[in-house]
């Protein structure tokens, strides 16, 4: 937990507010440089306990859902930009991050609490491969049929220029 | 500090949303046509929305996106930083300008380059002009699908005042390119500011004949009021965006909360509406407009002299670009901005295009593309509405709902 | 006050059927005046749409060869057929449409002197339900098609069918109360003694003019083929020269519609009478057409100004607000009737 201490009273107030509520479920909190941004750091076992504290807060919505995958690591770290319409914290971006493990990324679904995540997780699940366990409708969004399973926007699927004459499909 | 209590949102959320209408017969096939309302469908857009209908009321319906699905993100791992640009533009094709600033801004960001005032008033004025050309295509969609050829035809004529006055600025159409890290990439000629007035005047005039044949029409008012009501308290649930939460009653809007560019210098209101209908939603474009007018005038009015790129960039022109720059007044980018190396880190920037607030999040690990680069869309986050709205709701209420939410699929599918 | 021309009378009314059925009001008058009517749709909304409308096909003209152009289009257009239509239905239904929204035409005299080539005394009723069963082949084109969308289509086209074709009949009704017969020739006649039919009952022909905006599908009324709801309505699986046929069904009934209401309401061939046979017929016919389309293009200007209605809004419209303004027209001819002896 880190005692940062910002050029905005409201940003002070809300990290006070923060490391009192969530000392014991977030691992690490810190702020961007532009003061508008928090970033909270959490375990996958944490992210749902965490995520109501931070709904009773007042962050009301999920303004994103996705995920980065850092292969080297063997991880694929889940971010999820919430915000709020309340006037008082409507400036501040939280953002959280938790780690998954590579090979078999699953997560509680975070929609029984912020219920605009639904489309975001499929689209989390169709490209990542993330499974989120209690998702209503998990089924892919965007994405054609040929590449269920596949999941495109980790690192190992690769897009190549095709030759002409060869196959049709310009991934390996 | 205000802290909401909010426990029982989900069975808030199942009381009011999931407004299934009771038939008796619950098996599909007995009652339950399904309607594929395909992409090949004058009143579907690039989508296909699956509805379920027992008689003229649409008991069930799934958005089934992505036929414009272009992979933006992934493209862009693969791409040098400034070459995202134009790529950000695509997607949303009626309001590109936002979404470049906002890029830039989280691009900038994570560089630490500052902007000079010049260039951010170019950059507002730009925005104000594509967010009114976004507006009227809005307008002109509602009124198609609501059977109102007047009403489409108009807008896109009205349109077209906009467009040109772009092209006098920047050189193209619809897609510009214009925003670069640093600043913009020209200045605006001597004849803009008496061309703009001329075409803000044209579009004043031209709103008080749409107030006559579009607003105030019988027949509009009867299919557009109470119509798709959407209350506070979901919108706010389902994390609705732009002119659809204004018309809820929420008075969100990012260039008030998060002030970028240079809107924290120009003084405008929020048009915000009670009722949450289709009729309110349409009305909030139209008095948005009438703001974005007054937001140019001021820009124009206001704008400083100065530099338009920042002297971070300018250093490292040639004399070449030096000479350029000094006598017409443009940016040649110099090489190094192709091989741009920010710092490892990652920055967001969050902007307000004409549907909605739309985020741009990049990771980036120190080499020449970014390792991330995350970015979501206002029509993405309002593509829940058709699964949760529609319900309830008859055939003929689904393109005028789908017109005032003013969904734009490619904006949605990236 | 029907002339009896003596020996040349068999010659001379087969020669009349022939120019009447034919030529004008016919055949060749259906024909010009719906190229033109829609020319005008075209031309007035693109006018007021700051576009040009038709324009390229006959420059000279302003385009107005613009519908011949698309007919030998459709014409030469293939012409599928669904898998799974119903091949008779499929193919008869618009073709039957047409004729039964045509037929009217040979019941509708145009000259105090002449009688039309078929006459029944009670004209004005054979022409309603003659018009009445039109929509039935409507709605089996809809249903024979085999698609969810002209399927929808053709449900709304019953409801709606019912919902208007009842007050139009009332109001109509009511004109032939005003005068006491049911014959058009002595409804003109007594307009041209009195006053025409709507000055005498206003409401009527209000009524009347709205439910001929609603059963010939002119906006705000096009319902049951809405585009951005329900592809085509009931004519989403036509192509080819069946298109062109379906599409032109409305404007015909439009003008039939119209002539019905120009000899009820307008004064028919008023002001001009004549006691020259041939005179009475070119000059009653014409008058009679210039009336017929001036309720055309007003019915069709209103494409540029009104979206469409939902169907349960119209429904509703029609069964509450017309039909009781309609039965308000007919006690007002009960009432007037007395007054005029």
């Amino acid at each position: 937990m880190s005692q940062v201490v910002a050029k905005d009273p409201d940003l002070n107030n809300l990290l006070s507010i923060f490391n009192e509520e969530l000392k014991d479920l977030a691992t690490k909190i810190y702020i961007d440089k532009t003061e508008r941004v928090i970033y909270i750091e959490v375990t996958r076992e944490k992210i749902m306990d965490l995520a109501k504290k931070l709904l009773h807060l007042g962050f009301d919505h999920v303004k994103s859902l996705s995920a980065v995958d850092y292969p080297q690591e063997k991880k694929i770290e889940l971010m999820v930009h919430i915000g709020s319409y309340l006037r008082v914290v409507r400036k501040y971006t939280v953002v959280i991050k938790s780690a998954l493990e590579r090979d078999n990324p699953r997560v509680s679904s975070l929609t029984s609490i912020w219920p605009s995540a639904e489309f975001h997780e499929r689209e989390t699940w169709e490209m990542f491969g993330v499974y989120f366990e209690g998702h209503p409708d998990l089924r892919r969004l965007l994405l054609p049929e040929e590449l269920e399973g596949r999941w495109p926007m980790r690192k190992d699927f690769r897009i190549i220029t095709r030759k002409a004459g060869e196959a049709e499909t310009p991934w390996k | 500090m205000e802290v909401s209590g909010s426990q029982d949102i989900t069975q808030e959320l199942a009381r009011e949303i999931f407004r299934v209408v009771e038939t008796g017969v619950k098996e599909e096939g007995e009652r339950l046509i399904e309607l594929q309302i395909g992409p090949t469908h004058p009143g579907s857009g690039h989508m296909r929305i699956l509805a379920w209908v027992d008689g003229d009321v649409i008991v069930r319906c799934d958005p089934d996106i992505g036929f414009v699905h272009r992979t933006i993100e992934k493209l862009s791992e693969n791409r040098a930083y400034i070459k995202t640009i134009p790529l950000v533009e695509r997607p949303s094709l009626l309001d590109t300008t936002p979404m470049t600033i906002g890029y830039v801004n989280a691009l900038e960001k994570l560089m630490g380059i500052d902007v000079p005032p010049r260039a951010k008033y170019l950059r507002t004025i730009l925005a104000e002009i594509t967010r009114i050309a976004s507006h009227l295509y809005g307008i002109g969609i509602l009124a198609i699908f609501l059977g109102h050829s007047t009403g489409f035809m108009w807008a896109f004529g009205d349109r077209e005042v906009m467009i040109e006055l772009a092209t006098m600025l920047t050189g193209a159409r619809i897609t510009y390119a214009y925003v670069i890290p640093g600043g913009v990439r020209r200045d605006m000629p001597q004849n803009f500011p008496d061309a703009v007035e001329k075409g803000l005047k044209y579009i004043e005039k031209r709103l008080r004949d749409w107030e006559k044949i579009f607003l105030n029409n019988p027949v509009v008012e009867r299919r557009l009021r109470d119509v798709g009501i959407l209350k506070p308290n979901i919108a706010r649930i389902l994390g609705v965006t732009g002119p659809n939460v204004r018309a809820s009653g929420i008075d969100y809007d990012v260039r008030m909360v998060e002030p970028y560019e240079a809107y924290d210098e120009i003084d405008f209101m929020i048009p915000v509406a009670e009722e949450g209908d289709g009729y309110a939603r349409g009305l909030i474009r139209f008095k948005e407009i009438e703001q974005s007018i007054n937001i140019i005038r001021q820009a124009i009015r206001k704008i400083p002299s100065g530099e338009i790129i920042s002297p971070q960039i300018s250093r490292l022109f040639n004399p070449l670009m030096k000479k350029i720059y000094a006598e017409q007044r443009r940016v040649k980018l110099p090489s190094l901005m192709a091989t741009l190396k920010p710092p490892k880190g990652e920055a967001m920037a969050r902007v307000e295009a004409g549907r909605g607030e739309a985020l741009f999040h990049i990771v980036s690990d120190g080499s020449t593309n970014p390792y991330r680069f995350r970015f979501i869309t206002p029509s993405f986050r309002n593509v829940i509405l058709f699964k949760y709205l529609i319900p309830g709701h008859r055939i003929a209420d689904l393109p005028a709902i789908y017109g005032s939410l003013d969904y734009f699929p490619p904006e949605a599918d990236r | 006050m029907v002339v009896s021309l003596g020996p040349l009378e068999i010659p001379g009314r087969l020669v009349y059927d022939f120019l009447h059925i034919f030529i004008l009001p016919g055949f060749g008058a259906v024909l010009v005046l719906v190229i033109l009517i829609i020319w005008a749709e075209r031309k007035i909304a693109g006018l007021v749409q700051l576009r040009y409308g038709p324009l390229h096909v006959s420059r000279r003209f302003g385009g107005v060869l613009q519908l011949v152009a698309d007919l030998i289009r459709y014409t030469f257009q293939e012409f599928i057929i669904p898998q799974g239509a119903d091949k008779i239905a499929y193919l008869t239904g618009p073709v039957l449409a047409l004729i039964f929204a045509i037929i009217p035409v040979a019941f509708i005299p145009v000259s105090p002197l002449i009688e039309p080539p078929i006459y029944v005394s009670s004209n004005i009723l054979v022409v309603l339900a003659i018009l009445s069963t039109a929509p039935i082949f409507i709605i089996i084109t809809g249903y024979a098609s085999d698609n969810k969308f002209a399927f929808i289509g053709s449900l709304r086209e019953a409801f709606l069918m019912i919902s208007y074709e009842i007050p139009f009949i009332i109001s109509i009704l009511s004109m032939a109360l005003l005068f006491r017969s049911l014959d058009m020739s002595d409804v003109v006649n007594s307009q041209a003694k009195y006053l025409s039919g709507i000055i005498l009952n206003p409401l009527a022909a209000l009524v009347a003019y709205i439910a001929i905006i609603r059963i010939t599908g002119r906006f705000p009324f096009e319902i049951s083929e809405a585009e951005s709801e329900l592809v085509m309505g009931p004519y989403t699986e036509y192509s080819g020269l069946m298109y062109g046929v379906a599409m032109g069904i409305a404007y015909i009934k439009l003008y039939v519609y119209s002539m019905l209401y120009s000899m009820v309401f307008l004064g028919g061939w008023l002001p001009i009478l004549s006691n020259n046979l041939v005179e009475s017929y070119f000059i009653g016919s014409f008058i009679i057409l210039i009336k017929a389309s001036i309720l055309m293009l007003i019915a069709v200007f209103l494409r540029s100004v009104y979206p469409r209605y939902r169907v349960d809004q119209a429904i509703r419209l029609g069964w509450s607000q017309v039909l009781i303004l309609s039965i308000i027209s007919l006690i007002w001819s009960l009432v007037l009737s007395y007054f005029l002896r």
